[in-house]
């Protein structure tokens, strides 16, 4: 229900195994065979981040809360394991799921400020009117079987933020790593509290080495730390001691113990440690496959089947 | 989708069918398959071919209620809300799902609890939306009205105790998950055949934790006057759940009294679109609570209207006390004369007993239902929000463990049944019907002459 994640709709339709989802997006492409064929698109995760600037630069426009604009980072990725993307107008569907949003965040905004706002962020994509919106928003809310609440792991960090005394940049690290894991597949794939506890974890121990420049060690030391726990647990734990030797810096020590705090924590509890560690190696996964994307050549291939298909007019 | 209807319009005369027509010639110019592109939504599931609609039941200012039964083989009635489309002319018009639309969909897609009204689908078609409930066949304003028919008679005890049970108990559901109702009153409570009573509309309820807005910014205005809590009516801005408990309570004195406890006349709105305050529900209210007073309810005075509060007059029974005329020598006596709650004297001339010292009376009688009725009643009519009884809380009161067990059939026990719902036939064309109006604006819809507008005759 609304408050319970486990008796969510979320929990129990929109949670999917790896392999159910690749099917659900195969069956897709294999369901417009031509349409594939004819636009190539680049990866998942790079339109993930094309659409999430996107979504950033309208929302922005529109003073959206980061909590509302992440809720339609969600109802976008339910709505492409139903639809084809190129049989969309991305635009429009990513003004649609913001305006959604904002009146399910209980933050409103006029459809038709959002029209014009949309309109004039992407003059040559999409010739948008109050009704094609409101057209779009019952695609949306029927794709979606109108559930439209989100659970989301922001919640879970704010009320785990005391019980593990996180420090301010403790907590704007465990954000944004939230932030951008919904570039990633893994909303459609872990519990909030997986995510949360994940971006927790991530910032702990990016804490921990701040010289090292390259966030793939700082994965691969969470990464340790969550194979520390899972061999521990049950047994005495608190031996875990990722990021290399402790260092005689006085507030290192602390977070070494914070990181020890947070481990035992996660040995006593019957946390999924393994989802964790997938969570982890996924993060890890998306930074770098972020270095790789190209900016122009994403928006191109998107724009390309728009305007060819003529999909950005009414 | 059905074999029985064909989804074009070539057989079909109707002016309904002939738009269809027209929709599914132009569909055939476009790529059928392509989504939110402005080449028209199609239904995967259309109402007429899933169900069958037997009549008319009410209407009000969101759209309104058909009963239905279903084509496909369903079990048992249903309720079908159409939700009013915007019109631009004659021509229906996309504007935007209005948002009290989208948490109905979304709350109710989300709620199960055997107290609380079930959804069975959401079908949106034609640029409507239609919730198909399950049916219910009376509603607590009909059953009120029903004893007070022919001769007046008052709802059995044990009606009365299941009836709060269940309410109190979907009602906790609701506020466990964080979903406050915001509506409560008769009219939307629905009880089944069997007895089983069902929390319905949540066309105002919404999510309270942690809003990114406070609760007051969205809607200025909730709870229909009646039953709307005296922290609201006093311009409060953090209301809480509270609010669903005052409004349970004036439904329990309803229940007893069989009419509305504190019936008072709603200032409308002005031309400037400020909230006025509330002058004669709160008197309504002081007539039969007393003044409220800061020591019982601490944040009475950091209240936006708490200066109005000295315009009220002190209970009409205060008044007898000390005499109409002349000025009160004893101030502070008659301070407390006027904050006096009445409430204990009217729920015993209520049920028909005088005191709570009372020798226990016949189960059928409301006597029965003794001083822990009052107490109940009195928890939920608490002024102090804070102070006020939890459904939680509500739900442990001694009230339901004395006296005989209570049952989950409201109507165990009973000789008679209660008049089925008045279903019309003048109007069962789901597709086409729809009535002139305004959508739902933040302003509760209740008016003075409430039982008019629910049922139309055939």
């Amino acid at each position: 229900m609304a408050a319970s994640f486990w008796e969510s709709t979320q929990r129990r339709f929109w949670i999917f195994s790896k392999e159910q989802l690749a099917e659900l997006r195969e069956k897709l492409e294999d369901d417009e065979h031509n349409l594939v064929q004819m636009f190539p698109l680049p990866e998942w995760r790079h339109l993930s981040i094309y659409f999430n600037q996107q979504m950033n630069r309208l929302g922005k426009r529109l003073s959206m809360r980061q909590q509302a604009i992440a809720t339609a980072q969600l109802y976008i990725k339910r709505f492409y394991t139903k639809v084809e993307i190129r049989r969309t107008n991305p635009y429009l569907v990513i003004a649609t799921a913001l305006y959604l949003a904002c009146k399910m965040e209980e933050c409103p905004q006029h459809i038709r400020l959002v029209v014009t706002e949309a309109r004039s962020l992407w003059p040559d994509l999409l010739s948008v009117d109050v009704s094609r919106l409101g057209e779009c928003e019952f695609f949306l809310i029927s794709e979606m079987n109108s559930q439209l609440i989100i659970h989301q792991p922001y919640r879970t960090l704010a009320s785990l933020q005391a019980d593990f005394s996180l420090s301010q940049d403790e907590v704007n690290l465990s954000w944004s790593v939230i932030n951008d894991h919904y570039m990633t597949d893994l909303p459609l794939l872990y519990p909030p509290h997986i995510i949360a506890l994940t971006a927790i974890l991530l910032s702990l121990v990016l804490r921990v080495t701040p010289s090292a420049g390259n966030p793939g060690a700082n994965m691969a030391a969470a990464s340790a730390a969550l194979a520390h726990v899972q061999a521990g647990r049950g047994l005495a734990s608190g031996q875990t001691t990722p990021g290399g030797a402790p260092d005689k810096d006085k507030r290192q020590e602390d977070r070494v113990g914070k990181v020890q705090r947070f481990a035992a924590f996660l040995a006593e509890s019957n946390v999924d440690i393994e989802a964790m560690v997938d969570c982890t190696q996924e993060l890890i996964s998306f930074y770098e496959c972020h270095e790789q994307y190209n900016d122009k050549a994403t928006r191109d291939q998107i724009n390309r089947f728009v305007k060819a298909r003529g999909l950005d007019k009414a | 989708m059905s074999l029985t209807n064909p989804p074009s319009g070539a057989s079909a005369p109707s002016g309904a069918r002939t738009q269809g027509l027209k929709r599914s010639v132009q569909a055939a110019f476009d790529d059928p398959n392509d989504r939110g592109i402005g080449k028209g939504y199609q239904t995967k599931v259309r109402i007429i071919d899933k169900y069958k609609i037997i009549g008319f039941i009410s209407s009000g200012t969101y759209g309104r209620v058909y009963k239905a039964i279903g084509r496909q083989g369903q079990t048992g009635e249903f309720a079908i809300k159409k939700f009013k489309p915007d019109k631009e002319g004659e021509q229906i018009q996309y504007t935007g799902i209005s948002q009290s639309a989208v948490r109905e969909m979304a709350l109710c897609s989300e709620l199960s609890n055997p107290n609380v009204i079930r959804l069975v689908e959401i079908i949106l078609e034609d640029k409507c939306i239609f919730m198909v409930f399950e049916y219910a066949e009376h509603d607590l304003l009909q059953i009120i009205h029903h004893h007070t028919q022919n001769p007046r008679h008052h709802i059995p005890p044990a009606t009365v105790k299941s009836i709060m049970f269940q309410l109190l108990n979907g009602c906790q559901y609701l506020h466990a998950n964080w979903v406050l109702h915001r509506d409560l009153k008769p009219a939307n409570i629905m009880v089944t055949s069997t007895g089983q009573v069902k929390i319905g509309d949540l066309g105002l309820a919404r999510l309270f934790h942690k809003p990114l807005h406070s609760l007051y910014s969205g809607d200025k205005v909730v709870v229909t006057i009646w039953y709307r809590a005296p922290e609201l009516l006093l311009g409060s801005r953090h209301y809480t759940p509270a609010i669903d408990m005052w409004a349970i309570g004036c439904i329990f004195a309803e229940l007893l009294s069989l009419r509305p406890i504190f019936k008072g006349e709603e200032a409308k709105m002005d031309s400037k679109k400020t909230v006025p305050f509330q002058r004669n529900q709160m008197q309504k209210i002081v007539d039969i609570m007393g003044l409220p007073t800061k020591e019982r309810w601490p944040y009475l005075t950091s209240m936006h209207e708490y200066s109005a509060l000295g315009t009220l007059q002190a209970p009409m029974m205060a008044h007898h006390h000390h005499g109409g005329g002349g000025h009160h020598r004893n101030s502070h006596a008659a301070a407390t004369a006027a904050s006096t709650s009445h409430l204990e004297k009217w729920y015993y001339s209520t049920i028909g007993a005088h005191s709570s010292t009372s020798a226990p009376s016949s189960s059928t009688s409301l006597a029965s239902l003794g001083a822990e009725g009052y107490k109940l009643l009195a928890g939920l009519l608490e002024y102090d929000p804070e102070k006020r009884l939890t459904a939680q809380q509500a739900l442990q009161h001694p009230f339901f463990s004395t006296g005989d067990k209570v049952s989950n059939n409201c109507f165990e026990g009973l000789k008679t049944s209660y008049p089925q719902r008045r279903v019309s036939q003048d109007d069962n064309d789901i597709r086409t019907s729809s009535l002139p109006g305004t959508k739902r604006s933040g302003l509760p819809d209740d008016s003075l002459v409430r039982p008019v507008k629910r049922v139309k005759e055939g």
